[in-house]
């Protein structure tokens, strides 16, 4: 079982799904943009810029869920003290941060034919820029502390902190009155989104999902193979 | 009728810009996360390839890694 999670075996699975990833990523973001820009309706209200939901939405989704995975493998890298961990959460942070901040911008796009205003210190939107400043703060230990040690030690702390945020921007909406509409799609319950929105939606999101395992992947190598040079004079 | 798909119906420039935006950054983040990426390859590929044929040798048998990121080096120059 734990052969599997050595690291010449993770190498060896990376470069296979990276090479997987790289085949079919064109294809599927083709068919992705084609639903969302052509085949998808313009909202009854909205009209067409209701388009801009398919690149806001999934990436406040990664947003989120990259700082909820950070911050729940900082716990378990304090309970196991497994290095490994902090790889993974290293390579996710630029990806989770990007995506964050996209999310930002792509609805601030949004706001201004929908609401009349590019920024509004709304609640939703707050909160999101507030996750974006944890992810500059998780990004910055590493970056400026030199000992990997306490480099590790302030990120997981910055991860943990910042996990409080994370169910304040999922029910700022239902806390206080926003600018910002209310979930329209539920894991529990009905989704008020018609399924020739929600299919372009989730497809744009598999996509991108698949654009940040690419990512994840290539960063991942890097981080092995930083470990695998300093390590060099030891072999 | 293309004129009417560019214009999105008075909001194509919020549109095209969001995508344009979201498809920038993810395009510039591949790029620098791939160039680091080949960077730190060749970067170790070159410090075994200074190392003395004994020491190499030793190195190539006790890393898979070591001997990928070689053999994936030599294929690419």
């Amino acid at each position: 079982m734990f052969k599997i999670l050595n690291l010449s075996n993770i190498f060896n699975w990376i470069e296979k799904l990276i090479a997987f990833i790289n085949s079919i990523f064109f294809i599927l973001l083709l068919v992705a943009l084609s639903f969302a820009l052509i085949f998808s309706p313009p909202d009854y209200l909205q009209g067409d810029s209701v388009r801009i939901m398919y690149v806001h939405v999934p990436s406040a989704w990664i947003g989120l869920a990259s700082f909820s995975s950070i911050a729940i493998l900082s716990i378990a890298h304090f309970i196991f003290k497994i290095k490994n961990i902090k790889l993974i959460t290293k390579s996710i942070a630029p990806i989770g941060l990007m995506f964050t901040c996209l999310a930002l911008v792509t609805g601030s796009i949004w706001g201004q034919p929908t609401w009349g205003t590019w920024w509004a210190w709304d609640a939703r939107i707050t909160s999101m820029l507030i996750l974006a400043l944890f992810y500059i703060g998780f990004i910055s230990t590493h970056k400026f502390i030199s000992d990997e040690n306490k480099a590790n030690k302030f990120s997981s702390i910055i991860a943990i902190i910042g996990l409080i945020n994370i169910p304040i921007i999922k029910y700022s909406v239902d806390w206080w009155n926003t600018l910002h509409q209310p979930a329209s799609i539920k894991l529990t319950g009905e989704s008020s989104i018609h399924s020739s929105m929600l299919m372009p939606l989730l497809l744009m999101f598999f996509v991108l999902i698949l654009y940040c395992a690419l990512i994840f992947l290539m960063k991942y190598k890097t981080e092995i193979i930083r470990i695998k040079k300093k390590n060099l004079k030891r072999l | 009728m293309i004129q009417n798909f560019l214009s999105m119906n008075g909001y194509g420039l919020f549109v095209w810009g969001s995508f344009a935006i979201t498809f920038i950054a993810c395009g510039l983040l591949y790029y620098k996360t791939f160039k680091t990426l080949k960077k730190y390859e060749r970067d170790f590929a070159k410090e075994i390839n200074e190392l003395s044929s004994k020491r190499k040798k030793i190195v190539i048998e006790n890393s898979k890694i070591a001997s990928q990121v070689l053999s994936s080096f030599s294929k690419t120059i």
